[in-house]
């Protein structure tokens, strides 16, 4: 097995987890609804509890601990694709990126429960009822408030329109692709893609919403290998404000 | 005397069924009921309330309001105007006696009963019966039910409930790695007491 494959696809998907989760996490408190606040912190942590079992493997394949690795690091040295990095802005934009993530993710997790790499197949079986929730929660609030209210309609219209850019960069193919593919690891980032695009495509058909034309879209790569928005710094300078300060506080 | 609180105020008089009091259009999401199953072969019981536009994200929302921390096997919920709710009960009371039978009529359909048996505690499931509607679901549950000591009953139309389906059950296998959901987990006594003995030493 290729293991800086093997190490690169880890990274990405706990660093797409650990910062989605943290951005997700903003909203708590100020949430349009206070159940859907429970909600999305809720599904918050558990990407971060994701996270936190991806860097334990990466953690047992000889790099450094989980703390250590999520506080320590600067954006240069994160594989995360852009789109999870983005600033929340409006609620609708938030939702829009939960849907197109989470699709893509779910669907990573359902390809890798075939995974020869065991501990990852372990664990993608472990996560499958998180990401039932995830997708439910996702495809429930697109079909309605995708075919609710003229307001509610555009507003997701405007923002699936700025984030699908961001969001066919997901699948940002890994140098390492070949090797990943042919070890069983994991299908690939194209086999990925086709599925989601169709999954993407059922969900929005039964709303009022139009995807944009694939072909038109040139997807903002950069993110797998380190290229990032000058957003990326700022938070990650939040996130680790405490761990810099004091690395063994406790809270 | 009239309470203050708004709360109370909406609770209908003793001994008399409830009225729905309509309420102004878009002036919030309408609220669900709702049940969950706290361990395998347990009954339903009523765990609280959500707001939601529709039924689906009713039970998305309740999901995660009622069953992020605490064991759960299944949950469902209902529109709070699909709860037919008996009179309200005064001491020790048995409500049965306060429900008249009511003659059978129109198609039957299932019916899900639910018995308040403690006061501050929450309403169980104890059973269904076949009914042609809700007050004759009530009447039924009478025949069937009527151990005596029970203070309230709800009756829901089995058809107006959003179950959870077969393959959701998965919902609620999670990564157990998150202690960090659990007040417990921050031990926050401890880091207090910590803190005070510290000072005092100071």
């Amino acid at each position: 097995m290729n293991e800086i494959g093997l190490k690169e696809l880890l990274y990405k998907m706990a660093d797409d987890l650990l910062i989605l989760g943290h951005r997700n996490s903003e909203w708590t408190g100020m949430g349009p609804l206070l159940e859907e606040d429970i909600a999305f912190s809720s599904m918050a942590q558990d990407k971060v509890g994701q996270s936190l079992a991806l860097y334990t493997i990466l953690h047992q394949l000889g790099e450094q601990d989980p703390d250590t690795v999520a506080f320590t690091r600067n954006a240069g040295q994160f594989h995360n694709c852009i789109l999870v990095e983005l600033p929340n802005q409006e609620y609708d934009f938030s939702l829009i990126r939960h849907f197109l993530f989470d699709m893509a993710d779910a669907l990573r997790w359902e390809m890798l429960t075939q995974s020869s790499y065991e501990p990852l197949s372990l664990l993608a079986k472990k996560v499958r009822g998180e990401l039932r929730y995830h997708t439910l929660h996702a495809t429930t609030w697109m079909k309605q408030l995708g075919s609710a209210t003229e307001t509610s309609i555009a507003r997701l219209q405007q923002s699936l329109t700025t984030v699908t850019p961001f969001a066919l960069a997901i699948f940002e193919e890994s140098p390492y692709e070949k090797e990943i593919i042919e070890s069983g690891v994991f299908e690939g980032e194209k086999v990925l893609m086709e599925k989601w695009k169709l999954k993407i495509a059922d969900v929005i058909s039964q709303t009022q919403l139009m995807l944009p034309d694939w072909k038109t879209i040139t997807p903002m790569l950069g993110g797998r290998t380190g290229k990032h928005s000058e957003h990326l710094q700022p938070m990650l300078e939040e996130m680790s404000e405490v761990f810099r300060i004091d690395p063994t506080a406790e809270w | 005397m009239d309470s203050l609180d708004p709360r109370v105020l909406r609770l209908p008089k003793v001994g008399e069924p409830g009225v729905v009091q309509p309420k102004v259009a878009l002036d919030q999401f309408g609220s669900f009921e709702v049940f969950v199953q706290p361990r395998e072969g347990k009954p339903f019981q009523h765990e609280g309330i959500v707001h939601s536009p529709n039924i689906e994200l009713a039970y998305v929302l309740a999901k995660e309001t009622f069953t992020r921390r605490f064991t759960c096997t299944s949950l469902y919920v209902v529109e709070t105007r699909n709860v037919f709710v008996s009179p309200l009960t005064d001491g020790n009371r048995n409500v049965y006696d306060l429900i008249a039978a009511v003659p059978a009529s129109g198609e039957k359909e299932d019916y899900e009963v639910y018995h308040l048996q403690k006061r501050g505690k929450q309403h169980v499931h104890v059973g269904s019966v076949k009914a042609g509607g809700l007050e004759e679901a009530m009447s039924m549950a009478k025949l069937a039910f009527n151990a005596g000591g029970i203070y309230n009953v709800w009756t829901i139309r089995h058809s107006d409930i959003r179950f959870t389906k077969p393959e959701e059950l998965d919902l609620w296998t999670t990564l157990p790695e998150k202690r960090f959901r659990d007040a417990a987990d921050y031990k926050g006594g401890d880091k207090l007491k910590n803190f005070l003995e510290k000072r005092k030493m100071l």
